[in-house]
């Protein structure tokens, strides 16, 4: 890479964001025209503006729009959560999944499923949020039991505790309840279809405030990646920084999870992009992961219904099947030879 | 360490004395030796259950436990990551696809086909990885970030036959990937006793490149090591560990990670005695899960996979917040 004056780098970074922002713009409006009726971009924009009450426009805002939000807000959230994981634990590995949000979350639908038979829609994101929430609370009252607090090492290990805890309550349950499996096995694939205005307007508030939070604090953020011999130096008490990190994070995850099922790989890849695109420094990272986490979703979903003319194929699974070849590309060209 | 390694040993007969006369069909104590000495006074429905069914069982599940935990041990120190387990060299994503494979998409195959392709499955991953992690010499960033894009495409390939394949092969699919050890036979056990009889001994052989390589490349090489050569001897060892162990349980996760830790806790640091020590914590911890397992709600079997985390996991906070190891 050429060596460029501070200044300028910022200026080029400034530039990917913005092109960044574009390319989602125009991904989400032409996600939103497929479909068994094809719609025209121009359709889609004249249905956000000027709503006419025609079978185009009502197609549009009722099943397609909040279908293409959800993956915006999934993805972002996504990515974003991740981010900060990595940045708060200072382990390329840690993910959302990591505070044992997706287990908790799957617990909380697999044991409403089979309690409750049937379950609807709405009941499936409010079991999941609340799984999700409950799960990651316990990991954090468990990292910050004792008189060095929540350390990294302690959340990543209690959240890994946690999280095979769950998962082997669940998968019990799922081998001895047939059904259950088969009504929450789509559901944790990790699936955009079928969503619903009301979900995604119940779920959005949480996600959108803990994004507009992080983007705020990411220096704060950034501080943190440095480790928390150097944060304290600078004057940040890690103790309370971390209680931060993880509500932003049980927000933005939980959020996703209730809206799309467990999608694993956004969280874990996407902030490893972003460091291959704009360095370490988190004030960069953070944004640049929101729009790419976003970009990525909606893509895949969208690449899903189209080449596969499939309405119900699950993006979780798109979406690793283009990403994972991307990605060990980028790690083999972008990671240094032999250290 | 004489005293960790014998209060293990005291765990494992206990375990083991527990395991063998416990069941559907109880042995007593006294007819259990009668049976194990080979005398004539037992009776044979107890000769059946002990030798035959409990014995080789429990074994599998000693093996099993000793494998996945010494390669955990291994991948911690290469990786330099206490979250590393063997899952991270792709062991179960690519035994986890093949055995979907084989079962929901070729569900007219047989079964019995499972062990080898499990194994396959793991050995192709891994070796794929390692392979594409290579440029002029390969560094364990690169070996987990590719392992992560690896991993999660062959993640997807089993979570499409999961979501599409037919609903009662997927439930069958999902008993294998739990993990569990209810299939024992002695051959079996014969088999996985040989097979992993030497990487464990060569592991143990050469703890000390596992002490030297956890501090890092450049460290490692100015202590003499050749780094590459043992990185790949390790990685190597580890897979031909933990997919054997994968090919004949499935997927039991959980031990790999968490018996290298405890046996941390209890010696230390230093591989020549964590390695025994996580051998044992690992052996014990299944076959203490497999014995609960299949007596919690008998007559139906628990997979020991499920129970390894549900009392591997709270044994661990235990250790992790335990007062009298606060200081580690």
């Amino acid at each position: 890479m050429s060596r460029r004056t501070p200044l300028s780098a910022d200026a080029a970074k400034a530039l990917t964001l913005v092109a960044l922002a574009g390319a989602v713009m125009l991904a989400a409006i032409w996600a939103v025209t497929l479909g068994s009726a094809r719609t025209s971009m121009g359709d889609v924009v004249g249905a956000l503006i000027a709503f006419d009450g025609s079978r185009e426009h009502l197609v549009i805002m009722t099943l397609r729009l909040p279908r293409v939000l959800a993956g915006l807000l999934v993805g972002a959230a996504l990515a974003v959560a991740g981010a900060i994981m990595q940045a708060a634990t200072h382990n390329p590995l840690a993910s959302p999944g990591l505070m044992g949000i997706n287990a908790g979350a799957a617990f909380a639908v697999v044991m409403v499923t089979t309690l409750g038979g049937a379950t609807s829609g709405m009941a499936m994101v409010g079991s999941a949020f609340g799984g999700a929430t409950a799960a990651a609370g316990i990991v954090l009252l468990f990292a910050s039991a004792g008189p060095a607090g929540a350390t990294p090492l302690r959340l990543v290990l209690a959240g890994a505790v946690l999280t095979a805890f769950i998962t082997s309550l669940t998968t019990a349950v799922l081998i001895f309840d047939q059904s259950t499996l088969d009504q929450v096995r789509l559901w944790s694939a990790g699936s955009l279809s079928g969503r619903t205005q009301a979900q995604v307007a119940g779920v959005a508030p949480f996600i959108l405030a803990a994004l507009g939070i992080a983007i705020l604090l990411r220096a704060h953020i950034t501080t943190l990646s440095i480790g928390s011999d150097m944060a304290r130096a600078v004057g940040q008490d890690p103790r309370v920084w971390r209680g931060v990190v993880a509500m932003l994070v049980i927000g933005l995850a939980g959020g996703a999870v209730a809206l799309a099922g467990p999608i694993g790989f956004v969280g874990l890849v996407v902030p490893h992009l972003a460091r291959f695109g704009v360095g370490v420094d988190y004030r960069w990272i953070i944004p640049f992961s929101a729009l790419a986490g976003a970009l990525l979703v909606v893509l895949a979903d969208a690449a899903g219904r189209t080449l596969l003319a499939s309405q119900s194929f699950p993006v979780g699974v798109t979406m690793a099947l283009i990403g994972g070849p991307f990605f060990v590309w980028l790690a083999r060209t972008r990671t240094g030879g032999a250290s | 360490m004489r005293r960790v390694i014998l209060l293990l040993m005291v765990l494992l007969m206990a375990l083991a004395t527990a395991s063998l006369s416990h069941g559907d069909y109880p042995v007593p104590w006294r007819e259990l030796v009668d049976v194990l000495m080979g005398r004539p006074g037992a009776s044979p429905q107890a000769q059946m259950a002990v030798l035959d069914l409990r014995l080789p069982r429990l074994l599998l599940a000693l093996l099993v436990g000793a494998a996945l935990a010494t390669a955990g041990a291994i991948v911690q120190a290469v990786m330099r990551n206490p979250l590393a387990e063997p899952g991270i060299l792709g062991i179960n994503a690519g035994a986890g696809l093949a055995a979907m494979v084989l079962l929901v998409a070729l569900s007219g195959l047989s079964p019995a086909w499972l062990p080898l392709a499990g194994f396959a499955g793991a050995a192709a991953m891994a070796g794929l990885i390692y392979a594409l992690a290579w440029r002029g010499g390969t560094s364990s960033l690169r070996i987990i970030l590719i392992g992560i894009g690896l991993g999660s495409v062959a993640g997807a390939g089993a979570t499409l036959l999961t979501a599409f394949g037919e609903i009662r092969d997927v439930q069958r699919a999902m008993i294998w990937l739990a993990g569990s050890v209810h299939h024992a036979d002695w051959q079996t056990v014969e088999t996985l006793a040989v097979w992993i009889a030497l990487p464990l001994a060569l592991t143990l052989a050469i703890a000390g490149e596992l002490d030297v390589i956890r501090f890092g490349d450049a460290p490692a090489r100015s202590l003499g090591q050749r780094v590459q050569l043992a990185r790949a001897l390790l990685i190597v060892l580890c897979t031909l560990l933990s997919g054997a162990a994968v090919a004949v349980a499935g997927l039991i996760g959980f031990i790999g990670l968490i018996a290298p830790h405890m046996a941390r806790r209890l010696v230390g640091p230093t591989h020549w005695r964590l390695l025994p020590v996580a051998a044992f914590t690992g052996a014990a911890l299944l076959a203490a899960a497999d014995l609960l397992g299949r007596t919690i709600i008998a007559p139906a079997q628990i997979p020991a996979g499920v129970v390894t985390a549900m009392i591997g996991a709270p044994f661990f906070a235990y250790l992790l917040w335990g007062r009298r190891h606060a200081a580690a």
